[in-house]
């Protein structure tokens, strides 16, 4: 038994360990040991799944470490690295100890294992593994009653879905009788896809990846959470958590779609067949979700939440490339995760040294940044942009792969309400550039204030500027998203 | 060295980001100055006006087989140079923006770079980059720089054209993947337009109709046409005076520029299909904005909505299909380039005085302002039309070829197409057009002088600087007037073979 495939989440696991005794021995200092520990644990993480000798066996039978794999861990580790980091920086607590690592770490752990898990109960397991440090995290502030109230909003919600999806997966077991992937697979090819259990077994097990990716209705959570919890903390769950949800998401759907095997020959040419029940339910989700969190955007008056209603509808499109569910949609999910990471990750940082620095996150209070600091402004609005989907930045890249795939498949309707919701939230994008560009402060009113530290600059600038040359020449990430493409449909 | 002109801008732009302030204006008359010198020259060094010079394919994504390809024909070249010079003159008119100057000359030649990179790309992919890029400092210029609705117009403009985008988008995806071949996807406009006059609609059927449509609706909000115009007049009222010059001057000509060289010449079949109703959308924007535009007391509007119907001309010529109705069209967009440009300056010169727009509250400006009541009256005259000037030519020669859109199957008798009708009703605007200019014309400038408008000092004649936007703009619309056939040439090969793809398509459908 070959076990060097699980070095990345060993090595996170040990930083964890590293984590808890460096708090434990610094007591009562500021917790730079434990900090320097959990963000080099990450990184060691990602390179060592980066330079992971690819397999599609399994160990153990549970664990799969192929290309999409290693994918996903990279992402997971830098996502969780720069949440530290960000978290550091941002308004609620200077110096993020030894709870908070070790609880950002633990969910990193988790989302490594749910995105390589091919059993259901491993997959299970990694997805509570997930979810109950995020509960911990959302409320740490425990002085906060904002934070505590999100955070018990995000605990039932992920009680009530959890139940669910355990409810759909027993089924799921009791169809195939086993409970790894390939016995889902092959009972899903001899038929069960068409009973009428299964798809009632579908509906439940969505709702557990809806609550994750925050599908609608499975959303409620999500404005209350990222409002209440700190911005770093809201973008950790608005990029990995979803992009864990997503990735355990298509390893769930590839299962159930067994007969999609395409020709081993060309295996990126070929169209997977007609979907089934899973397929159709995330459609309908996709196109209500969309819509619902741009609409709902809209009126939005507080950053944070704005993010939150505007990660809701990025959800939405992402679940389009699962709807369509070719080789090319699934390459687009990847990338589009990519590009998702860059522009949330810098959107929450801005969120949270914005409301550390003026003390409120509402929308109204960033007018006149572009007199009192041009440069933030200007990042901010291409952040703005890149999240709307225009050219030249990263985001029209990502939703055009997106678009791209939905009208290859031929889903023109499907791809023409996408692309007005991408018009309908440019109205609530813009409307924060217009605070900051366009509005005129009134007579003695200052402009606000924030004041950047180095890092502040340094951490805008690598997460921002990449959106501008990505959205030009972006063939690198282009192809390293579809390497993974054929482990994971098993071509 | 086309390449290089596309980038010249951000070359400024980059000067002016690292140089104080007070030198931005300046390095931004400079840059269009080069533009245009650099245009003139890549002009003159092409041997024909048909085909591709100056042609660059480069791979830059070949993972979707996207090119950076350029190339410019006659047709490029003609609204290239149009838009170097009209960036010029706008450059020179925008010397006296106080607010922001750096923010306001960047943003200027970030735009610059954008519509030069429509005219000049040839790959869809590229082509598509370029007319959103444009919407962002579009986007600032009006919204930063603009009157006192600025926020709202600005967001308006903004919201209509990306919804034009995206449509377009969806147009353009499905034909690229309809067309790809063994190697891969085909984003050339070049090639598509060759397999197009060879066999036909890009793509078949209802899904053929549904992309022409995306794309026509995408292109039809710039240009604008009825009804996707209501941008326009919000548009142009808010934006400072530069910024509208641009605006009418180049802006809406893109669009008319994607229907000539993607629209048509991809889907002539479902562009003839859709002919009566492009039709009839391209006869209520001429009559109904000529209308609209009699009934305006804001100066700036009135200009605005003449744009609209003029703008009708184009669409008009395009579904007509004959090779002097597509010609005109064409000289259409030259001359309302050059004549709005110059409406415009004429409508920022007197709100820099005044600072308001009323045409009631005008009268008599012509006694104490002699250079400026001639070089007015002689752009509203130029815009309606009067023989030897350039909007003369062009409506004139898309009357003509309107009405030669008609023909009759030999044997039975019956009409197989016909667009008399549509150049009979668009008569009308014209009659109209030639109202409201002398309507204005009189308020603004004749009559009795009001005691305010009668002080040399808040009330000079135009300066050196207004001079030197406005002589140049008259020169080049007599000039296009006198001598068309210098313009028509440059263009020509590529209209008269689409005016025969187009006619083909016609007769095909009728019979």
């Amino acid at each position: 038994m070959d076990f060097s495939s699980i070095i990345p989440v060993a090595l996170v696991t040990l930083g964890l360990l590293g984590v808890i005794i460096a708090d434990l021995l610094g007591k009562g200092q500021k917790p730079i040991v434990p900090q320097a520990i959990a963000v080099l644990a990450l990184l060691a993480g990602a390179l060592s799944a980066l330079g992971l000798e690819q397999s599609n066996d399994t160990v153990l039978g549970v664990l799969r470490p192929d290309a999409f794999t290693v994918i996903f861990t990279v992402f997971f580790c830098v996502v969780g690295a720069m949440t530290i980091i960000a978290t550091t920086r941002g308004e609620a607590f200077r110096s993020p100890g030894g709870e908070f690592l070790s609880m950002i770490l633990a969910s990193v752990i988790g989302m490594a294992v749910l995105t390589m898990s091919v059993d259901l109960i491993c997959l299970y397991l990694a997805f509570e593994t997930v979810s109950i440090p995020s509960y911990v995290l959302v409320g740490m502030r425990r002085a906060d009653p904002k934070a505590n109230e999100s955070s018990l909003k995000y605990v039932l919600f992920g009680a009530v879905s959890s139940a669910l999806m355990l409810y759909g997966l027993s089924f799921i077991v009791g169809l195939s009788g086993g409970t790894s992937l390939d016995a889902v697979a092959a009972a899903v090819q001899n038929g069960a896809g068409s009973q009428p259990i299964f798809v009632v077994a579908c509906l439940l097990v969505f709702a557990g990846f809806a609550y994750k990716i925050s599908a609608v209705p499975f959303h409620f959570w999500a404005p209350d959470v990222y409002a209440g919890a700190p911005a770093s903390v809201g973008g950790f769950l608005a990029v990995a958590s979803k992009a864990a949800g997503f990735a355990a998401l298509v390893r769930v759907v590839a299962a159930m779609t067994p007969e999609g095997v395409g020709d081993a020959a060309d295996p990126m040419g070929q169209l997977l067949p007609e979907a089934n029940a899973l397929i159709v339910i995330i459609a309908v989700s996709a196109i209500i979700t969309m819509t619902f969190g741009n609409l709902a955007a809209l009126k939005q008056r507080e950053i944070k939440r704005l993010l939150a209603w505007s990660s809701i509808a990025h959800a939405g499109y992402i679940m389009l490339a699962v709807t369509v569910w070719s080789p090319y949609a699934l390459q687009a999910l990847i990338f589009y995760l990519i590009a998702y990471l860059f522009m949330n990750i810098a959107a929450f940082f801005i969120a949270g040294i914005a409301i550390r620095e003026m003390g409120t996150g509402e929308l109204r209070s960033f007018r006149g940044l572009m007199t009192s600091n041009p440069g933030l402004a200007v990042f901010m609005a291409i952040i703005l942009f890149s999240l709307t989907g225009l050219p030249p930045f990263f985001g029209f890249i990502a939703k055009y792969h997106v678009f791209y795939a939905v009208f290859e498949k031929g889903y023109i309707w499907l791809g023409v309400i996408g692309l007005v919701n991408g018009v309908i939230s440019l109205y609530y994008y813009a409307r924060v550039v217009a605070y900051m560009f366009l509005d005129e402060l009134e007579e003695g009113e200052a402009p606000p204030s924030i004041r950047m530290s180095l890092v502040d600059k340094v951490f805008c600038a690598v997460t921002v500027i990449p959106l501008v040359p990505l959205g030009l020449f972006w063939a690198p990430i282009w192809e390293w998203a579809q390497a993974s493409i054929p482990a994971v449909l098993g071509l | 060295m086309l390449s290089f002109l596309v980038f010249l801008p951000l070359i400024g732009l980059l000067l002016i980001w690292g140089s104080p302030a007070r030198f931005a204006r300046s390095i931004n008359v400079l840059t269009c100055g080069v533009a245009l010198v650099i245009n003139l020259i890549l002009a003159f060094g092409m041997k024909t006006w048909d085909g591709y010079s100056h042609y660059v394919q480069v791979d830059w994504i070949s993972a979707i087989g996207v090119h950076y390809e350029i190339g410019v024909d006659g047709l490029g070249m003609v609204l290239l140079l149009l838009t170097t010079f009209v960036s010029l003159v706008s450059a020179i008119a925008s010397w006296r923006i106080e607010k922001y100057q750096r923010g306001y000359h960047m943003m200027f030649l970030l735009l610059l770079t954008g519509m030069l990179g429509v005219f000049v790309a040839l790959d869809l992919f590229l082509f598509y980059i370029f007319w959103e890029i444009m919407l962002l400092p579009m986007y600032f210029l009006i919204g930063i720089w603009g009157g006192p609705n600025r926020k709202y117009a600005s967001i308006k403009f903004f919201l209509y054209t990306l919804a034009g985008s995206v449509l377009l988008l969806a147009g353009v995806l499905i034909t690229v993947f309809q067309n790809a071949t063994d190697t891969g996807l085909v984003w050339s406009i070049v090639e598509l337009s060759k397999t197009a006059s060879v066999s036909g609609d890009l793509v078949a059927g209802g899904v053929g109709l549904f992309c022409f449509i995306g794309m026509f609706i995408g292109f039809a909000v710039k240009v604008p046409c009825f009804p996707f115009h209501t941008w326009l007049p919000d548009a142009h009222v808010e934006a400072p005076t530069p910024i509208s010059m641009i605006l009418a001057g180049v802006l809406l000509k893109m669009g008319g520029y994607g229907m000539i060289r993607i629209a048509w010449p991809f889907f002539p079949d479902a562009a003839a299909v859709m002919g009566t109703a492009i039709a009839a959308i391209s006869v209520i924007a001429i009559v109904y904005g000529a209308f609209v535009a009699m009934g305006q007391t804001d100066f700036k509007k009135m200009i605005a909505y003449s744009s609209v119907s003029h703008m009708g001309f184009v669409t008009l010529g395009l579904v007509a299909g004959t090779p002097e109705a597509i010609n005109g069209a064409m000289y259409m967009m030259l001359a309302h380039g050059t004549i709005s440009a110059m409406l415009f300056m004429i409508v920022g010169v007197i709100y820099d005085r005044a600072h308001h727009r009323d045409m009631d509250r005008f009268g008599g400006l012509a006694w104490n302002m002699p250079k400026y009541f001639v070089l007015a009256s002689f752009a509203f005259f130029a815009s309606l039309g009067l023989p030897g000037m350039s909007g003369f030519i062009a409506e004139f020669t898309t009357f003509t070829g309107t009405f030669a859109s008609h023909l009759v199957d030999p044997v039975t008798g019956d009409v197989i197409y016909s667009y008399r009708w549509a150049a009979f009703a668009a008569l009308l605007g014209v009659v109209l057009t030639g109202a409201y200019y002398l309507i204005a014309l009189q308020k603004i400038y004749l009559g009795k002088t009001p005691k305010v408008y009668t002080d040399p000092k808040t009330y000079p004649d135009v300066s050196l600087r207004e001079k030197l936007v406005l002589v140049p703009l008259a020169a080049v619309t007599l000039w296009m007037g006198v001598m068309p056939a210098v313009f028509m040439d440059m263009y020509k090969p590529f209209t008269d073979d689409l005016a025969v793809t187009i006619t083909n398509a016609m007769k095909a459908m009728g019979g």
